[in-house]
């Protein structure tokens, strides 16, 4: 049996020692980096350091090298997110450190997606997604969109404050059969009924399924400003999204 | 470079949507006592004001959150039912508004 010590990466190490407390998955971390190549430790310590830059040049490298796609995602990508799930369910890191991992962890699959390509494997489907104009809250949007890219989507965000006409020009730039719109506030929540009308005085409404979302949004609210569908988190924001596409869960 | 199986490459991306709804879950379970834009040093990250934030120990820090953690982040829209009321209103208008000027020749408006 593996041990602590066989796990060449002295990041990795003090993090299991620190953070993991449960027996069956200090042995399950064991176990995996300890046969872990040096490079694939590397890039978990990325992940779980939420070092964009460094996962990115470290993805890049272990696929010069000649490392298989799927090892890096297991080992190097996947491994670095298994510490971090962890960590945040045992409060040792919160939702910004989290959304800064899975940045990370976008970043190295970033290298791994023209692969992906080449095999003919293409993603679910391309959703733009954005905080309406007005509103600079973006943590829901996130999750949704960490949610979305790891069930495998292809999400362009534009951020917050979004106005319609920057909505509009996503979805035609890059053919986006859906839109997600998020607001926080019941002020800014209109935004996304403008947004809609928007779309339609722009003709573009029937090549585009619209999903909302957000803490004050409801299904009736949805309906109101003649949204596709509403989400309530970033669960029922993924399971929309297929729906909406015709893609099946 | 290197071929990937559709099949293997989807048992990966389970896995990952897997991780990702139990840190889902957690998040809302940790709204309900701590704001999600406050991180582990207990800094705001949030881009807006916010009445909790309070000067950082080091100027050009992040503000810092100070927050009792005693509010449940997620439903405190609820508290304000008229705001609903009036966001309703505002959503009904906007389409009314949109309707009206779809109908209206361009050049004759008023």
């Amino acid at each position: 049996m593996a041990e602590l010590a066989d796990i060449a990466n002295a990041t990795i190490r003090q993090e299991i020692a620190e953070y993991l407390d449960r027996p069956v998955e200090i042995e399950r971390n064991i176990a995996l980096f300890a046969r872990t190549r040096p490079l694939m430790q590397e890039i978990a310590v990325a992940v779980i350091e939420g070092d964009q830059v460094a996962c990115d040049r470290l993805t890049r490298q272990a696929l010069e090298e000649g490392v298989h796609a799927l090892e890096i995602m297991d080992d190097g990508l996947i491994g670095g997110m298994g510490i971090v799930g962890i960590k945040f369910r045992e409060n040792f890191i919160f939702v910004p450190e989290v959304l800064a991992c899975a940045r990370s962890m976008k970043a190295g699959m970033a290298h791994i997606e023209p692969i992906l390509s080449a095999a003919g494997v293409e993603p679910v489907g391309t959703v733009v997604m954005g905080t309406v104009k007005g509103d600079l809250h973006d943590i829901g949007k996130n999750l949704c969109i960490m949610m979305l890219r790891g069930a495998g989507f292809s999400v362009i965000d534009l951020g917050v404050d979004t106005a319609p006409d920057q909505f509009i020009a996503a979805v035609e730039e890059h053919g986006a059969p859906l839109l997600g719109m998020s607001a926080l506030l019941t002020t800014t929540m209109p935004n996304m009924g403008r947004t809609i009308e928007a779309f339609i005085d722009a003709g573009l409404r029937d090549d585009v399924k619209i999903m909302v979302g957000g803490a004050p949004v409801t299904q009736e609210f949805a309906d109101d400003m003649g949204a596709d569908g509403y989400g309530k988190d970033a669960l029922a924001c993924v399971a929309l999204a297929k729906q909406l596409l015709g893609v099946a869960a | 470079m290197t071929k990937i199986d559709k099949t293997a490459y989807q048992a990966r991306l389970d896995r990952i949507t897997e991780l990702f709804a139990g840190m889902v879950a957690k998040a809302d379970e940790v709204s309900r006592h701590r704001c999600p834009y406050r991180d582990r040093a207990d800094q705001c990250t949030a881009a807006f004001r916010c009445r909790n934030q309070r000067p950082p120990a080091v100027t050009g820090d992040p503000a810092l959150c100070g927050h009792d953690g005693r509010f449940d982040y997620r439903p405190a829209w609820e508290t304000d039912p008229s705001a609903y009321a009036r966001a309703k209103h505002k959503i009904g208008r906007v389409k009314a508004d949109a309707a009206r000027r779809r109908r209206t020749p361009p050049g004759t408006e008023e």
